[in-house]
């Protein structure tokens, strides 16, 4: 197991090319980190650092206190599976398993030992013969998580892992991901642009964006409790409802306004200044048929995911604003509808992206 | 016209195209075997003979049978033809061949070996930028007959005049650009993830390179040692310039079949180009599953 330390960390390529700023991070022994942002923000040169592949331009990192900074990546302990798998292609399973102990020089026997263990354990034993162009994805990125496991890693790198697969395995593979973190109980790192995926491993979230940390957090902390404009608008699927306006104030109750909006923001708000703001609402808390309007529109679409339906309301905003309710067969494309926002669970966020809180 | 009939006529086409193409290139490689077996009178004969009713190996005996085994020219007939081209033949054909393959393979080891690590270290390390590559290739074009003159006095003064070890040089220079280009596109297809992971797992440098590098573009090193081979094999113009008495190879022997009062000697000629060409073919043959494989690298589904 595992704790690593980023101090300071910052890595420039070329002349000015900043892909990570200041990084201050730790993560703790047999935790499951996902690092989580859009392409370009840093977070696999972070997991690349850490792997020892980039040298940081400036700051540390620390791995059970030790200062890994001028090691190599081989003598880090660490283990690192890649988006490609990244198997050697004129090798079998088994030979590409087998690689690490075969570099350690462990004995042979011990070594064909090891790779039956790690094989089944993640179930490929039936692959061990094979080379890899002859596995399908799922069975390569296995083989590779075994190449891996069989080094005894104390903390396991990933980076975006299951992004070549797809959908189906995807899922399957994850769960394999969280059953191997809950039996090995290591420090993971795994990187993903992927919310989803970071919602349904992490036990933190690191989101990132341009090359700092914008929040980190549990993942209801993240869902519920974004600290800003960019992370409330990265997580959740279908996304969070952003909708530009103006806040004005009058008798101590603000009051938010844009799009075709009237809504009277809760106490919690009363004394923010008046001015540019975006209102977010998850569509989970979109209410649809009330007594009270915050907006009366036609419904534009209506998307039946089977548990539960979309409705989609084209009102003037940037994007159209979504309601999330349980399917029925209720509402029918065209009708008219009022619509309102659970007054407690709506976020309103200053022009700069920044939550008002 | 509906589409499969359009589609048989361009197959057709297709295919007539691709045979008068391979009668182009094939016609001028049977017509040296077919010569190199003509006895002296069909060499010049109009209408052109194509298959000699009288074939023999006459004229490999006399080029190729002298030194090596006297035997061979046993035969009154033999030995009067012998006779008549003694002043021609007088340069060991033997000897030549000893010297092509020596200066040849030497030469292309050196080139591919150096090629090779400098090609690696350009598609991981960028040690040479783009220009520099550029230039590499450019340095190419440039007509060999621009060096061969100044080489000349060069060589003259260092004493590399005439010496398989001068020949060597040049053909390891010359040749570089093409093993560097050659390989580096070997080394880039290799990805460097699977580099990466071979260090991650603990191996050295030096492992991962033996271990997983060099396994994967072995099949295009072996293309390229091959096409720099035939490139160093059948250069003629430098060796010629560079090495005249005591070092004269395979391509500059063949030119020595010219001239002095007979004229042409072409069944000889023909019969030593057969030789030459003989030994490329062997080796061709020899390695053409990795030919295969080198020049369709890139193709395999990773």
């Amino acid at each position: 197991m595992a704790r690593i330390e980023l101090k300071g960390l910052r890595k420039v390529f070329g002349r000015n090319i900043e892909a990570v700023k200041n990084l201050d991070f730790t993560i703790e022994e047999g935790e499951f980190v996902v690092i989580v942002g859009p392409s370009g923000c840093g977070k696999t040169t972070t997991l690349r650092m850490i792997a020892g592949f980039e040298e940081p331009t400036a700051g540390e990192i620390e791995i059970d206190g030790r200062l890994v900074n001028d090691i190599d990546p081989g003598d880090r302990g660490v283990g690192m599976v890649f988006q490609t798998h990244a198997l050697f292609p004129h090798k079998t399973v088994a030979e590409n398993i087998e690689f690490g102990p075969r570099m350690k020089k462990v004995p042979e026997e011990t070594r064909k030992q090891q790779v039956r263990e790690v094989a089944d354990m993640v179930r490929i034993t039936h692959l061990l013969h094979k080379l890899p162009v002859e596995c399908s994805g799922g069975e390569a990125q296995r083989a590779a998580l075994a190449r891996t496991l069989i080094t005894d890693p104390t903390a396991f790198l990933l980076d975006e892992p299951l992004s070549s697969l797809d959908a189906k395995l995807r899922r399957e593979m994850r769960a394999e991901i969280d059953r191997l973190h809950e039996e090995l109980k290591k420090t993971f790192v795994y990187v993903t642009h992927d919310q989803e995926e970071a919602m349904t491993l992490a036990d933190r979230i690191v989101v990132m964006r341009d090359g700092v940390i914008e929040q980190v957090g549990t993942p209801l902390e993240i869902y519920n409790d974004p600290v800003s404009y960019f992370v409330a608008d990265f997580f959740g699927s279908p996304s969070m409802n952003l909708i530009a306006g103006k806040v004005e104030g009058s008798n101590g109750a603000a009051a938010f306004s844009g799009a075709g909006i009237e809504f009277k923001l809760p106490d919690a708000y009363a004394g923010v200044s008046a001015g540019d703001y975006t209102l977010g609402v998850r569509p989970e808390h979109v209410v649809v048929g009330s007594q009270e309007a915050a907006f009366s529109c036609d419904v534009q679409l209506v998307e039946p995911l089977g548990k539960d339906t979309l409705l989609y309301f084209e009102h003037g905003a940037e994007r159209p604003t979504i309601a999330v309710i349980e399917a029925s067969g209720r509402f029918k494309a065209g009708e008219r509808l009022n619509v309102t926002f659970d007054s407690e669970r709506v976020y309103l966020f200053e022009p700069d992206g920044k939550r008002v809180r | 016209m509906n589409r499969v009939q359009k589609a048989r006529l361009f197959t057709i086409f297709r295919y007539a195209m691709l045979l008068i193409w391979s009668v182009i290139v094939a016609f001028p490689i049977f017509w040296i075997v077919s010569t190199s077996f003509k006895p002296d009178w069909e060499w010049h004969a109009w209408p052109p003979v194509y298959w000699s009713k009288e074939a023999s190996w006459v004229n490999y005996r006399a080029v190729w049978g002298r030194t090596q085994s006297p035997r061979a020219t046993s035969g009154e007939k033999v030995a009067t033809e012998t006779a008549r081209y003694e002043s021609h033949s007088a340069n060991k054909p033997w000897q030549a061949l000893w010297n092509s393959l020596y200066i040849a393979i030497t030469a292309t080891a050196l080139s591919v070996a150096f090629g090779a690590i400098l090609a690696y270290g350009v598609s991981r390390y960028r040690i040479l930028s783009e220009i520099r590559m550029f230039q590499l290739l450019v340095l190419r074009m440039i007509p060999p007959i621009v060096v061969a003159a100044p080489l000349t006095l060069y060589y003259s003064a260092i004493h590399l005049m005439d010496t398989a070890l001068g020949l060597i040089i040049v053909y390891f220079i010359t040749t570089l650009p093409y093993s560097v280009w050659m390989t580096k596109s070997f080394v880039d297809e290799v990805p460097v993830e699977i580099e990466q992971a071979a260090e991650i797992l603990g191996a050295t440098k030096w492992q991962a390179i033996r271990e997983v590098i060099f396994p994967l573009i072995r099949s295009g090193i072996v293309a390229t040692f091959l096409f720099i081979l035939i490139l160093t094999w059948s250069e003629y113009l430098l060796s010629l310039m560079l090495s005249k008495v005591d070092v004269v190879t395979l391509p500059v022997q063949l030119a020595k079949y010219e001239g002095s009062d007979e004229g042409r000697v072409y069944g000889h000629q023909a019969a030593l180009a057969v030789g030459i060409t003989l030994p490329l073919m062997v080796i061709g043959i020899f390695i053409r599953k990795h030919l295969v494989r080198g020049f369709t690298f890139g193709m395999v589904k990773r």
